[in-house]
């Protein structure tokens, strides 16, 4: 697949990706690498200028963006470029309105978004006098409570503090673990370590890797031709003289390991 | 739709016609104009058109102004056929329709040669207020910015089943809302964030800024000066004392 | 410049208190702090605690621009920030911003890089002298003539940092000024500060999320959490208490496996601030 914009730039170059239903995958590269131009393919907001979406196998064409986007969430990354409710409450159910959802399933899709997000307190009030964490949540909700099967976030960590971090983390690994198919293009390697997806790293409208988080992590060169730094479990691993087979996933893993060997 | 805010973006090209002094590039572009305005044979247009392409290519942007004048050719189309249809005669609508098209070059030649940084030191050469003339220096800078915001707008919404072309005239115009108020929201939030950056470095601090760049005529604009004036002159000469044959 | 001794901290911030106008809370609630020349400092803590209005506060835009509430007072080299007119402050206090495209005003880097001069009214030739200056330091020549929509978001950063280093400010308040960028655009501009730091004794407090992209420069970190310090120290202070996680801070593994071995009663002799550095450690037999 291949997509020129319209002032001539070639955003993506010869693309070829599938990704399973239930995979987790993480998408990184430098600035300008074309990772927010492929997100936006996957629902047919931009079209291939060359080759082809399919989605369930099915050629995503002839589909409208509205239909794609009833199995396919996309929750970009500025939060202030999508809220525009007058009450929270009204910012998650837009979605669901447009997707034509009767009144009966919208009442019980909103309660579970309120409550699974944390923001029961808040479903009175405007968007606007949120945080900047609880922006971030409110767009993840207004697209979670449509249930796509597909949910891709975009750089979701920008600007958040740690328990934000935390929160998002925790989100994304139960949104998995429900069987859902999650894309997180992210700048911040620590956050996709923690999640250790399936990583996909695109380097001028390229992909130039595809693999498990642990072992893509580990190859040096290609990540620092790619602009990507390891994160520092891995930095520290391979940093060690004596380590195990594969690089630590968490600090207690990595504590485990060092004191066993101090002893 | 992106062309349309990189249409707006200025394009740095380096030719013997962008280096002139600004004022320079002005005064041809107005002589254009007057000419075109004044001319009133399908010859004298032309020849003018002719004239306008030329220094085009000699600015190296025959494709930007040729552009801009396609454009204006469906303007051109439609001012012809209403001409004819008024009874004004196949020789005058067609002078009427090339002589929109003149204008139009015209004033393309100037704003595609021109960088917004020289049209501030002719604003200000012209002693306009400077908190005016930035304002303006922001405006060029930040609208094709702000489309580019709206198109994201629209991006998301999209995403999330909003359907902009669908239904009446009224529903439409609803289906804005979810666009427009992110929008407005997002431009405020941007021009704070430039008036605190203006702020800490200074702007306002003196009562007299001085300028990086400034406006000098070397031998060379003042050549293209006279030369200019020059074939204006001979110009408006030919035109009063010439009849072209159509 | 010099002519103060070391002992004057460069920045003093003496019992502030700040609520914006129609807020009913407080931003800040009595913020004390110190800041010395030739420093880097991280300034840390929860989304919301206050770390930008304080930041506002040292480069005058709070109490200048924004209107509200304020008690105490803020000294930045000698000049009493609330009396000192936002022209002047300019000169000493520079402001890098996350967003890189909103502190962009001109069509050519140089130009861009000249404006803060411009406004002071400096002359021609001097002004010329400080942008080349500053866009070799940088190294940015090649992008001079460069309109700023033909920038990547690490080239506006830098592009922004020049215009601020340009006016030869003696303390740079970054915020958050790497959240947009590529992991190494943003270790670059790490390592840019840190050359500025050493090379024209800038002194710089910065405020960022991802603390593992600072702690190998930064000299201290200060924790707020509701609008009040509640923290600080060195790096590896901070960051092995075990009160900072409370604090909403992201503790870098390589600190929290240090604080974990030093529970279990294997302290390293050297606290380590890169995975290079506590891989040293744990190598030497
Ligand atoms: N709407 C657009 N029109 C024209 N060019 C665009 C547009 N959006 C992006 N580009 C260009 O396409 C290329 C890829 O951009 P894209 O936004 O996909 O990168 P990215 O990998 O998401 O980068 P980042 O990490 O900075 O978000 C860049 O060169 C960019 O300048
Ligand atoms: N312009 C403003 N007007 C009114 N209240 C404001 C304004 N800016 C910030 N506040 C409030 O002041 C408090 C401190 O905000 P501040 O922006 O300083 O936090 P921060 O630590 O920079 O957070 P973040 O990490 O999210 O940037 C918050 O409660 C915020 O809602
Ligand atoms: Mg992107
Ligand atoms: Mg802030």
């Amino acid at each position: 697949m291949t997509f020129v914009h319209q002032n001539g730039v070639k955003a993506l170059d010869g693309v070829s990706l599938t990704i399973e239903k239930h995979e987790l995958v993480g998408i990184v590269g430098e600035n300008g690498a074309g990772k927010t131009t492929l997100v936006r393919h996957i629902n047919g907001l931009l079209r291939p200028t060359s080759g082809s979406v399919l989605i369930d196998g099915a050629d995503a064409r002839g589909t409208s963006v509205a239909k794609l986007s009833r199995k396919i969430g996309i929750a970009f990354q500025n939060p202030d470029h999508q809220l525009f409710s007058e009450s929270v409450e009204h910012e998650i159910t837009f979605a669901l309105k447009n997707f034509g959802f009767d009144d009966a399933l919208i009442e019980q899709r909103l309660n579970w978004a309120l409550d699974f997000f944390g923001l029961k307190e808040y479903h009175k009030s405007s968007p606007l006098i949120l945080s900047g964490g609880e922006k971030k949540r409110l767009t993840l909700a207004s697209i979670l409570a449509w249930d796509p099967e597909v949910v891709v976030l975009d750089e979701p960590t920008v600007g958040q503090d740690a328990i934000q971090k935390a929160k998002l983390l925790e989100i994304a690994r139960t949104l998995h673990s429900a069987g859902k198919t999650i894309i997180i293009v992210s700048h911040d390697v620590e956050f996709l370590w923690s999640l250790q997806p399936r990583l996909v790293v695109m380097k001028r409208g390229r992909v130039v890797e595809d693999g498990p988080c642990a072992v893509v992590m580990q190859e040096r060169e290609l990540l620092e031709d790619a602009r990507v730094s390891q994160p520092q479990l891995v930095a520290l691993y391979e940093s060690l003289s004596r380590r195990p087979a594969s690089p630590f996933q968490d600090v207690s893993q990595a504590l485990s390991w060092v004191s066993g060997e101090r002893r | 739709m992106y062309w349309l805010a990189s249409g707006l973006l200025y394009r740095r090209v380096v030719s013997p016609f962008t280096k002139l002094d600004p004022r320079i590039k002005l005064l041809i572009a107005i002589e254009f104009f007057v000419l075109s305005l004044l001319a009133s044979s399908v010859i004298g247009v032309a020849i003018i058109i002719a004239s306008i392409v030329a220094v085009a290519a000699f600015a190296r942007s025959l494709r930007r102004v040729g552009r801009t004048v396609a454009f204006s050719l469906i303007f051109a189309t439609f001012i012809f056929v209403l001409n004819l249809w008024i009874g004004l005669g196949l020789l005058r609508s067609l002078t009427f329709a090339l002589r929109f098209i003149a204008i139009i070059g015209s004033t393309s030649i100037f704003f595609i040669t021109t960088s917004p940084d020289e049209l501030e030191q002719i604003m200000k050469w012209m002693r306009i207020p400077r908190d005016v003339v930035f304002a303006f220096v922001t405006a060029v800078r930040f609208i094709p910015v702000v489309m580019l915001d709206a198109f994201q707008i629209m991006d998301a919404q999209k995403s999330r089943g909003l359907e902009l072309e669908k239904g009446g005239l009224l529903s439409r115009v609803r289906n804005l809302i979810p666009v427009l108020i992110p929008l407005v929201v997002n431009s405020v939030i941007r021009s704070g964030e430039l008036a605190e950056a203006m702020e800490s470095r200074g702007y306002g601090s003196t009562p007299k800024p001085t300028s990086l760049y400034g406006m000098r005529l070397r031998w060379y604009d003042k050549a293209v000066l006279v030369l200019s004036l020059a074939v204006f002159v001979l110009a408006l000469y030919i035109y009063h004392f010439y009849t072209f044959p159509f | 410049m010099a002519s103060k001794g070391p002992e004057v901290p460069l920045l003093s911030v003496e019992g502030l208190s700040f609520s914006y106008l129609d807020s009913p809370r407080a931003a800040l609630t009595d913020v004390n702090l110190k800041i010395n020349r030739g420093e880097i400092v991280i300034l840390a803590g929860q989304s919301g605690c206050g770390k930008s209005t304080l930041l506002r506060c040292v480069n005058g835009l709070i109490p200048h621009m924004y209107p509200g509430d304020y008690k105490g007072r803020i000294v930045v080299d000698g000049d009493v920030v609330a009396e000192t007119p936002m022209g002047k402050l300019a000169q000493m206090v520079g402001f890098l911003f996350q967003n890189p495209e909103n502190q962009i005003f001109m069509f050519s880097v140089e130009r861009d890089i000249a404006f803060g001069l411009e406004n002071q009214g400096l002359p021609r030739q001097e002004m010329r002298r400080r942008v080349d200056e500053v866009m070799g330091l940088l190294h940015i020549e090649p992008l001079a003539l460069r309109p700023p929509h033909e920038l990547s978001d690490g080239q506006k950063q830098r592009v922004a940092l020049a215009g601020i280093i340009a006016m030869r400010p003696n303390l740079v308040i970054l915020d958050e000024p790497t959240s947009l960028l590529d992991p190494k655009t943003a270790s670059e501009l790490v390592s840019l500060v840190s050359k500025l730091n050493k090379e024209l004794g800038i002194t710089f407090v910065i405020v960022e999320h991802r603390l593992e992209l600072l702690t190998p420069i930064a000299d201290r970190i200060v924790v707020m959490d509701k609008g009040r310090v509640v923290m600080e120290g060195t790096p590896t202070e901070v960051l092995t208490n075990p009160a900072s996680s409370t604090h909403g801070l992201a503790i870098p593994p390589v600190f929290s496996l240090y604080s974990e071995l030093a529970e279990r009663g294997s302290r390293l002799p050297r606290a380590p601030l890169t995975p290079e550095e506590m891989a040293q450690e744990l190598n030497a037999p």
